[in-house]
């Protein structure tokens, strides 16, 4: 029989089932769950997964999405080629 | 002998590792999450090629336990050991280069000044114009910092060690011989408190009335999207302070050495982006293709003499174990955690003395 595998991050190739494993280990804060699972890391950086990984985070801990919060957003917005922010000006 | 621990980054938690061996109850305390600090935030090269000689067998020391750590405590640290390049791209550095190679010939360590040419034969995209001389050590080359966190967290509490996240020590009162640390409207009695707080170290001294005056560098990194291995070593220019190598994700991750700041910011900046894209695409072209996923900016401490400061105080059971500076804090904290720990539980150890925060 197929195993079940809902993939929760499409770039990590992670499934519901790894970021469950990945909280009963500990890693049981979004930050932490984050690092450990490589959950919104990869090239959507969390556009596509970090909703997912924050209802599972909060079905496993009883924690309400507000008191999970979100991982911490880092520039840039979307990908940028080094090509193009090597032609930036600085001082 | 109880022992509190400020600070869980790789500094913290090798001291807290060490002791916890020796059968001593320890606690550590760390303000956020793990990885919330520069251990969490730096790109991982290690190398015996340390620019200060004093650090050398420290550095040496740290990459042979990074081999025996990862068994003892059940973690993989996902170690790429290919190797660490140190590039001049000036007359005067490239004498330090040269100097650098002669100081770890006599530690006995194989390494060679090479040429850009032989460079490019290690990494066959590089620009040999981008550089004047090199230097080459076979050992050492890229950890992954987060499973080098997770596992002595790891060890930690195999040991019993706890450690508390989302801990911010509010307050360190002396107690006749022994320290209050007040947590999270909590009360902890301990023998020894250590200050292994990073960046943060100065503010944690300043608890117990000492004035540290650790430099503050903050310090910007980034990582690419992933591809198949393509940069093998760490390398480093030591002239423009860029650095870059690729993670065992796939990601290219680098930055520049970050500069002495006023106080504590984390902040990401265009300029930063700007100035590595412009450095990182001269010294590899072949990478202006790939596209920046992520940019994010630490913090660390130097001592005011660029060396760590670790060791006893003048408020006996206050200990120092920070200022481990600029690209080093992942090559030395494992043995200077180690050596920290017989120093505890000895109460001397000459293999630190260098570090003594009294000497200042």
């Amino acid at each position: 029989m197929v195993k079940e595998r809902k993939i929760v991050c499409r770039c990590e190739d992670l499934t519901e089932e790894e970021i469950v494993h990945a909280i009963e280990e500990g890693y049981s804060d979004l930050e932490s769950l984050k690092r450990y699972t490589g959950a919104t890391t990869g090239a959507c950086q969390g556009k596509g997964c970090l909703m997912h990984v924050v209802r599972i985070l909060s079905q496993k801990t009883g924690k309400s999405p507000d008191e999970i919060g979100i991982t911490t957003q880092r520039p840039p917005v979307n990908p940028v080629p080094l090509y193009i922010l090597s032609e930036g000006d600085v001082e | 002998m109880k022992v509190g621990v400020v600070g869980a980054g790789v500094m913290g938690l090798s001291t807290a590792y060490f002791l916890s061996k020796s059968g001593i109850d320890v606690t550590v305390f760390e303000q956020k999450y793990l990885l919330y600090g520069a251990s969490g935030r730096n790109s991982g090269g290690v190398s015996p090629m340390v620019d200060r000689e004093e650090l050398i067998p420290f550095a040496l020391e740290s990459l042979r336990l990074y081999d025996t750590l990862p068994s003892e405590v059940n973690f993989n640290f996902l170690f790429r050991k290919n190797g660490y390049i140190k590039l001049a791209s000036d007359e005067g550095d490239a004498e330090k280069i040269r100097e650098g190679v002669s100081v770890l010939r006599r530690f006995g360590i194989s390494s060679k000044v090479i040429s850009p040419e032989e460079v490019k034969e290690i990494i066959p995209d590089f620009n040999p114009d981008s550089a004047v001389l090199a230097s080459y050590c076979r050992e050492g080359g890229v950890i992954f910092p987060w499973p080098v966190v997770w596992g002595l967290a790891r060890g930690c509490r195999e040991n019993g060690v706890e450690i508390r996240t989302e801990a911010r020590v509010e307050k360190i009162e002396r107690n006749g011989s022994r320290f209050t640390v007040h947590v999270n409207g909590e009360k902890y009695e301990f023998d020894f408190v250590v200050n292994s707080a990073g960046a943060w170290s100065n503010e944690v001294s300043r608890m117990v009335g000492i004035e540290q005056n650790n430099m503050i560098i903050k310090e910007e990194v980034c990582v690419t999207e992933s591809i198949k291995p393509y940069i093998n070593p760490y390398i480093y220019d030591i002239t423009s302070g860029l650095y870059v190598t690729q993670t065992a994700r796939g990601e290219i991750i680098g930055g520049i050495t970050g500069k002495s700041v006023d106080r504590i910011d984390t902040s990401s900046t265009v300029e930063f982006a700007v100035r590595y894209a412009k450095g990182v695409t001269r010294m590899i072209p072949k990478l202006k293709g790939l596209a920046m996923l992520r940019q994010w900016a630490g913090v660390y401490d130097e001592g005011r003499d660029g060396l760590p400061v670790v060791g006893f105080t003048e408020i006996d059971g206050f200990v120092q174990a920070n200022g481990l500076g600029k690209h080093r804090g992942m090559m030395i904290a494992p043995a200077l955690g180690k050596e920290l720990a017989k120093l505890i539980e000895r109460g001397e150890n000459s293999a630190i003395k260098k570090f003594d925060p009294q000497r200042f």
